[in-house]
């Protein structure tokens, strides 16, 4: 059963992945009385910690294969491929946070009858939307040239690392954002 | 220079646009079942660690599938032998990982969060059960959607990991509340 393999090499960083996912889940449930004050802000949870992994993973595979094309590698990183797929990556999460914060406004008033700030909501999200970005796309880079340095494939690597990082991250920026917003507000 | 920002949004931005709506409705049932989650933490640390355990497993599923189809040793047949080695796997990795992770999770509420009105037997049951058919359907998807855009011409790996966490999200957080409402409240 030539699928043992895949049982080898995936189960512990699944796993790993999987405690990830519980300090991500142990900062929501620092977050409850947020939830309270801020009516909405759990609906955007899922689609930001989607919308991050969508974007890294995918930046993370694009410079994967920059890499193998040649394109970019450990002595010649930071050219103007690297950052036109960086500037990529921060407006592409500027634009769909946006989009999050806007769906969830409607979504809120329609299925719930509850009718949030959407100045608020709409800040907390972006806000928490581009700091994420800034923090994972440099993370993925910093990754991607260590891998590199050390000859590993970049398509075996980066995207279980970000998985891991990205959920922890981002929930960490999200439960900021709303607090930052709530006390300014 | 191969990349250019705007190609990388505007190739990005229907696609996700489209997923983000999804992971929106995943939210919403989250903004309904706020009351239960507050009460329950422990589903709330649970559900991060669902999806992405899931997700993980479908990206490497259907990484497999398509490397497999492109070399030419798995055919687009839902009876080749090969498939179901892999699909076998996968369900294996699932439902070791969730019960790893199930223990980890009960014993830090319990401890962590004072959530001692959970019974471990109960709380297994649920994570096991909604794990093993969330990582059936999500592998079956997975490999659907890798025999799919294969057919077409289109290079699975492009398509795989975007809709198997997007699916996986929404049917997780869905699978979870339901099986919550029919055995445990």
């Amino acid at each position: 059963m030539y699928a043992r393999e895949m049982i080898r090499q995936s189960l512990p960083l699944i796993i790993l992945c999987g405690f990830g996912g519980i300090i991500a889940g142990s900062t929501l449930s620092a977050m409850i009385d947020l939830f309270y004050s801020i009516p909405g802000l759990i609906v955007v949870i899922p689609a930001i910690i989607a919308l991050r992994g969508n974007i890294s993973t995918a930046l993370g595979s694009r410079l994967g294969s920059a890499y193998h094309l040649g394109v970019i590698d450990a002595d010649n990183l930071w050219n103007d491929d690297l950052k036109q797929n960086i500037i990529g990556s921060l407006v592409l999460s500027f634009l769909i946070s946006i989009i999050i914060g806007f769906f969830a406004y409607i979504t809120t008033i329609l299925f719930f009858n509850l009718h949030p700030d959407p100045v608020k909501l709409i800040s907390i999200v972006i806000l928490a939307g581009i700091f994420s970005a800034i923090i994972l796309t440099f993370l993925t880079v910093i990754i991607i040239y260590f891998v590199f340095k050390r000859g590993f494939d970049p398509d075996n690597i980066t995207g279980p690392a970000l998985a891991t990082f990205g959920d922890i991250i981002t929930m960490f920026c999200i439960f900021f954002s709303a607090i930052f917003i709530e006390v300014i507000a | 220079m191969i990349y250019s920002w705007k190609k990388i949004v505007k190739h990005g931005l229907p696609l996700l646009s489209v997923f983000i709506f999804a992971e929106i409705f995943a939210g919403n049932i989250l903004q309904n079942k706020q009351d239960m989650l507050i009460l329950y933490p422990i589903f709330l640390v649970s559900f991060p660690v669902i999806n992405g355990v899931a997700g993980n497993i479908g990206s490497v599923l259907g990484a497999r599938i398509a490397s497999g189809l492109h070399v030419g040793y798995i055919e687009i047949s839902f009876f080749d032998k090969k498939m179901h080695d892999n699909l076998f796997s996968a369900i294996f990795i699932g439902l070791s990982s969730f019960f790893v992770l199930g223990l980890v999770i009960y014993y830090f509420s319990y401890y962590f969060l004072d959530q001692r009105h959970v019974s471990l037997f109960n709380f297994m049951f649920i994570i096991l059960l909604a794990g093993f058919l969330l990582v059936f359907i999500v592998s079956i998807v997975s490999i659907v959607t890798a025999f799919y855009s294969f057919k077409k011409g289109f290079d699975p790996d492009d398509f795989i990991a975007p809709v198997v966490t997007t699916v996986g999200d929404v049917l997780g957080i869905f699978l979870l509340f339901l099986l919550i409402s029919l055995f445990y409240l």
